[in-house]
């Protein structure tokens, strides 16, 4: 069949518009791939959304940040490759010069668009103070900054009130980072303000040539880009929410690079499609189950103890996620400043154990509840500690819910039901610096994120104290203490770290990615 | 009549804000917060109640309610919780798609099935009459989205001859977009039609003005067409009318196979992050459009026979 199909000329098709019929002639390229070749090198990728903002202070989603990677400079960004680190962009030189000070310099002649002009020092300074003029959600990704100061029209320097350690890895590097042009943000907005999905001025190497909804993203040359040229003429996006979707669009030769399920993850490993290449990458994400322990049933930590002793992981993670995934020691993912390199209670846990504290805590009969999203994954991995906790006598009913329910069950705000949250099957998207994956869990954040409502002063002060300790050691072992904090609490079991494979083909391009596999566009290079 | 066309009129107006306000009060009944949807775990309690001001969340449901109608009433639909764009431009962004589908897999459903149906009404009880009837049947009791997903994986993955997902672009390439998703969409109404068809033909070609077109020796195929089809073909006619909330509905299943735009796909990713406005506004559109159609349906029917006027 498949030779058959081979020697089928989708254009002839396309021409006698006997599609329905099977008008087929011969031919190498699928339809949707004749109908989109452009003259050039076209890039053709699956995003995992649709972009909802190309503004860099209020973006939403991980595909904006992939595209305005490609259409906007930053001062430095993130290095491809397997270990997290950065590389100059837009700036000639940035250095630490004190703690709570860094100075950069610009490089002459970035040109914005539309006739705005050359990148200077005051384009940093508005971009970045912004964030807070602007009271953008994402402020607390620029920690203590207090201002920008201007040397000349290319040097600045950035002022912090407290050292912020993690502005290398996550201000300066995340989406927050992207260098604006105030004159056409202000043009365009009076105010500064949101400018939603319209940029008003591109100083990357590409620019945003067409956006249709729900349908593709155009990114093309920008002709005033005066960096190293990029790779691909065109960039073509498709945003496609469904991994399955994705993965059928991948085989049917629509898209050249995809992100792939982790249950499909083993069969494209052993049985890959024609000139693929399947790379697996290690997420940010961290996945674990959660107690409330201001519920009267998990008041006790003995209790709390016996769950997460009764929790084996790996057998979580051979259902949930076709054990593919690595089993996660804390918040923070392993190549992050902080890991842990093993957690309190080991992986597989112990039921002697279990009984042990259960024991202790007088308790018989107990039954509980567990709240997870209705998705596969997460029903699979309450069902399975559901059959595991039985082992040790304590029932469980499982709640799962759609999305944006499961969102709000912890959060005060939205009245009482946080009062009756239990167990909970909980995963938060991290950042590659720690700060950003351990804030959730601060006494601030009771009834806001922190549903399992813990409390310690310690992690507190740890938290504060690590956003100024530069050494990394230093810095990782405070995180690590954090983590034993969190996990002595009884409060957490985790579970994994999940992954992030992709595929792409390799008669197409050579893909670059960071070190948890996000595309880094800009980079790939035709094959 | 125009007595018969306000009062329609009037209904159909009652109908679409019923079901207006009970999608509204059913939605905000639904556990859900757009803004903790959109802001994830980095958000404060500040910054979660910023959202819910500008979207008007802080507010009575009853103010919330009234300023919606408010609004639709100056053919305002709000503003999108995510990007902040007009609804009224997202929704009508993505409608033509949704439409195109439904009239597309319509057009070849009624090419394919209305000489079926003619067909197999003259040669009843033949071997071909009995092997289309298991056929459509079996078309019509294969869901939508399963007829999606097998042709998907044939056409486009294996043979790898026509697109996976999307709609395309210009006119020539939105039709080869298109033959999956209608095909799916359409393959149940062909035995749908088919054979409702068939059976409007059986009962026509039995009454006496085609008897009698028999006895002038007028050919069977002229008798169909001239005096049997359009007769045949008006419950039919009755039938696409009303049947727009069923494609709608099965349009929804297909543009999240294909990860193809449309109103479908809109409502459901809404409905998944309680975007209040783009639900409502999804909603407030296809809710007319099905109001419109039945209403129409109606009117022509009232219009052919003066009895259905005094029946509201």
């Amino acid at each position: 069949m498949k030779h058959t199909v081979d020697n089928v000329s989708r254009r002839s098709l396309l021409k006698t518009g006997a599609a329905i019929g099977g008008g087929i002639v011969a031919g190498g390229l699928p339809l949707s791939q004749v109908i989109w070749a452009a003259e050039g090198k076209v890039l053709r990728a699956c995003s995992d959304g649709d972009i909802t903002k190309l503004d860099p202070a209020f973006y939403n989603r991980q595909v904006e940040v992939d595209v305005m990677s490609c259409i906007y400079s930053k001062l430095i960004r993130y290095k491809p490759g397997s270990e997290w680190g950065w590389e100059l962009d837009a700036a000639e030189h940035i250095e630490q010069v004190d703690p709570t000070h860094i100075r950069f310099r610009i490089k002459k002649g970035i040109k914005f668009t539309g006739g705005y002009g050359e990148m200077t020092a005051k384009d940093v300074k508005f971009s970045f103070e912004r964030i807070f003029k602007q009271k953008s959600f994402l402020a607390p990704q620029w920690g203590s900054l207090d201002r920008v100061e201007l040397e000349d029209d290319y040097t600045g320097v950035l002022v912090f009130k407290t050292p912020f350690v993690p502005v290398w890895l996550l201000s300066l590097t995340d989406a927050t980072g992207h260098v604006l042009s105030e004159d056409a943000v202000m043009k365009a907005t009076k105010d500064g303000g949101d400018f939603g999905l319209k940029p008003p001025a591109f100083s990357g190497p590409y620019v945003l040539a067409d956006w249709k909804p729900s349908q593709y993203i155009v990114l093309t040359r920008n002709p005033e880009w005066s960096g190293p040229k990029p790779g691909f003429d065109e960039i073509r996006v498709v945003p496609v929410d469904d991994l399955k979707a994705r993965e059928r669009a991948y085989l049917a030769g629509d898209v050249d690079f995809t992100s792939i399920s982790l249950d499909s993850l083993a069969g494209f490993k052993s049985n890959p499609p024609p000139n693929t290449k399947v790379e697996e990458w290690p997420s940010l994400w961290y996945y674990w189950i959660g107690m409330n322990m201001d519920h009267p049933k998990l008041k006790d930590v003995n209790v709390r103890k016996a769950i997460q002793w009764a929790i084996n992981v790996p057998q979580i993670l051979d259902a949930a996620f076709a054990g593919q995934v690595n089993v996660a020691t804390g918040t923070i993912a392993p190549g992050l400043v902080g890991h842990r390199p093993k957690a309190l209670v080991p992986p597989e846990g112990d039921l002697a154990k279990a009984k042990e504290f259960l024991e202790k805590a007088g308790v018989n009969n107990l039954s509980l509840s567990i709240d997870c999203t209705n998705d596969s994954t997460n029903t699979t991995i309450a069902q399975t500690v559901q059959a595991q906790l039985s082992q040790i006598g304590i029932t469980i009913e499982v709640n799962a819910r759609d999305n944006s329910t499961f969102w709000t069950l912890g959060s005060e705000s939205q009245g009482e039901r946080w009062k009756d949250l239990q167990l909970i099957v909980n995963g938060f998207i991290g950042l590659p610096d720690p700060n950003y994956n351990t804030n959730p869990f601060l006494q601030n954040q009771v009834g806001i994120w922190n549903w399992e409502r813990f409390r310690s002063a310690r992690y507190d002060e740890l938290a504060a104290k690590a956003n100024t300790v530069e050494d990394p050691d230093a810095r990782g072992k405070l995180y690590q203490e954090m983590q034993d904090l969190m996990e002595d609490s009884g409060c957490y079991r985790f579970l994994t770290n999940g992954a992030n494979p992709i595929m792409y083909r390799t008669t197409e391009m050579l893909a670059s990615t960071r070190p948890d596999g996000a595309p880094l566009f800009y980079d790939f290079q035709p094959a | 009549m125009w007595l018969y066309l306000l009062k329609r009129t009037v209904l159909a107006v009652a109908i679409v804000a019923t079901a207006m306000t009970l999608v509204f009060l059913m939605i905000h009944a639904v556990p859900g917060d757009p803004a903790i949807t959109l802001l994830g775990p980095r958000a404060s309690a500040e910054m979660i109640a910023q959202i819910h001001r500008q979207l008007g969340l802080d507010k009575p449901l009853a103010v919330q309610l009234a300023l919606f109608f408010g609004r639709v009433f100056h053919g305002d639909l709000g503003f999108d919780a995510f990007s902040q764009r007009p609804v009224r431009d997202i929704v009508f962004e993505q409608l033509p798609y949704t439409i195109e589908l439904i009239f597309v897999s319509i057009l070849w459903a009624v090419m394919i099935a209305v000489p079926l149906g003619c067909y197999s009404a003259i040669r009843r009880n033949s071997i071909v009459d009995q092997v289309t009837g298991i056929v459509t049947v079996a078309a019509i009791a294969i869901p939508s989205f399963v007829v999606a997903v097998y042709a998907l994986l044939f056409f486009a993955v294996t043979l790898r001859w026509l697109p996976a997902i999307g709609a395309g672009g210009g006119f020539k390439d939105g039709l080869i977009y298109l033959i999956l998703p209608a095909f799916a969409v359409g393959l149940g109404w062909v035995g749908y039609i088919s054979r409702l068809v068939r059976a409007s033909m059986l009962e026509v070609l039995g009454e006496n003005h085609v008897r009698m077109a028999r006895s002038f020796g007028i050919s069977e195929w002229r008798i169909v067409a001239r005096y049997a089809l359009p007769l045949a073909i008006l419950p039919t006619v009755t039938i696409l009318g009303v049947g727009i909330a069923w494609l709608l509905s099965s349009a929804v299943f297909i543009e999240v196979v294909f990860a193809r735009p449309g109103i479908g796909k809109l409502i459901v990713d809404a409905v998944n992050t309680r975007n209040y406005p783009i639900v409502m506004g999804v909603v407030l559109v296809t809710t007319f459009l099905i109001v419109a159609a039945t209403t129409l349906s109606d009117l022509v029917n009232a219009f052919l026979d003066p009895r259905t006027r005094e029946k509201l």
